[in-house]
């Protein structure tokens, strides 16, 4: 053994209170990296359920639609308060005041109503908008609404079904994530039955 | 500690390097006792850990389960052409039923090319006491009921044993009525918790309205 080794075994000194904090620090920043991770695990799940819980709530709208004959397939925009459409509503992209489908008269009926509030399987409430457009089915005619037509030659008009439903972003306890939101859309024509 | 000390220990530190005396017995013990309590809180938290990993397991699996059978009865009932009791009589509007029939016509995707009855029935859970499970039974020949043999399971931890109701424009089942022009729906609840009936947490309640695409508007 040299006199070096022995001297360095024979030493005392631990480590300086300087070293023990950076090494703290070092192991604090690991842990927490860890709990991030922990962290955002947790947000991942609970917008899975989010989304599977608004999926259902718009597969059994979209249902209700299947049901009704094309006639009744429309909207009540003259209940007052209950059908006032607020601007998250109107500036959604498939939102076209003037093709919309109006007509229903009841306030009651899920599938008339544009905005309503609707509890999931989870037990948790989501807003559910509903839109009803008039649209062609052959993208690049354009929609004429008084007379109701796609142009001459062309395919009548269907009625396109959006159902969006959406849990706030506060509800979701993902922060100031943007609020989930489940989106469907299908195709209404006068052939399923008047 | 001075640089003088650090190269000229003194007499008592070398004594104590040279000192071949372990730990003492009290010292051992308090050492064995200290970490015993880290280890078992340690222990502790990887249990309830444990737990609630197997319990989300079982969760998500009820729920799976939930919305699998939900689609199947979708796709039949889409299909059916006549949603009956188990003795062939038309739904009474806004009783909640126990058991529906179905009889599904050759052509539908679930029948392999013959006419099928099918039941859908609850029954006490084999699992949780209180709670009901929810089985699929098929017959070729005639209405099957949920004591004929070869009746399987689809959904268990099912809180009500009648998950099954026709709503009319005039009655009403949990609420809902079905609109005057629609074809009739069955509304469908299927609440499961596997905490049993009386639980509040965990409770997963899906409810659907399916159309009867058969069914003739009134």
């Amino acid at each position: 053994m040299t006199a070096l080794r022995r001297l360095r075994l024979r030493r005392e000194e631990g480590f300086t209170l300087v070293e023990l904090l950076i090494a703290m620090i070092v192991l604090t920043i690991g842990i927490l990296a860890l709990v991030a991770a922990y962290t955002s695990g947790y947000v991942a799940l609970n917008r899975a359920t989010r989304v599977s819980s608004a999926e259902v709530l718009a597969d059994s709208q979209m249902e209700r639609f299947r049901a009704l004959t094309y006639s009744s397939i429309q909207l009540n925009t003259t209940c007052g308060a209950l059908c006032n459409v607020d601007s998250t509503y109107t500036s959604d992209a498939v939102y076209n005041a003037t093709a919309r489908v109006s007509g229903c008269s009841s306030s009651t009926e899920s599938t008339c109503l544009p905005i309503q509030t609707k509890t999931g399987p989870d037990g948790r409430s989501y807003r559910m908008e509903t839109f009803i457009e008039y649209s062609c089915p052959v993208s690049t005619d354009t929609l004429t609404i008084s007379p109701l037509s796609c142009g001459t030659g062309e395919p009548s008009p269907v009625k396109t079904v959006t159902v969006v439903v959406t849990a706030s972003a506060a509800s979701t306890g993902l922060g100031t994530n943007t609020p989930v939101s489940v989106r469907e859309q299908s195709a209404f024509t006068s052939l399923t039955g008047q | 500690m001075g640089p003088t000390a650090r190269a000229r220990p003194s007499r008592h530190l070398r004594a104590r390097a040279a000192d071949e005396r372990g730990f003492t017995l009290p010292e051992l013990l308090v050492t064995l006792a200290i970490l015993l309590i880290v280890v078992g809180s340690l222990a502790s938290v990887l249990v309830s850990a444990s737990k609630s990993e197997v319990d989300a397991g079982k969760r998500f699996q009820v729920q799976v389960q939930d919305r699998t059978a939900l689609d199947k009865l979708r796709r039949e009932l889409h299909c059916a052409s006549s949603v009956t009791d188990t003795s062939g009589n038309a739904l009474t509007a806004g009783t909640a039923y126990t058991a529906i029939d179905t009889q599904l016509s050759s052509v539908c995707p679930s029948t392999l090319g013959t006419t099928t009855y099918v039941t859908w029935c609850t029954a006490a859970s084999t699992l949780t006491t209180g709670d009901y499970a929810l089985y699929r039974v098929t017959s070729t020949s005639s209405r099957p009921t949920c004591s004929s043999s070869g009746k399987i399971k689809w959904v268990d931890y099912l809180t009500t044993s009648t998950p099954f109701c026709l709503p009319s424009s005039s009655t009403a089942c949990s609420g809902v009525y079905k609109p005057a022009t629609s074809l009739p729906m069955l509304h469908v609840t299927l609440p499961v918790d596997i905490n049993g009936p009386s639980s509040t947490i965990d409770k997963y309640n899906l409810v659907d309205d399916i159309a009867l695409r058969n069914g003739a508007r009134s």
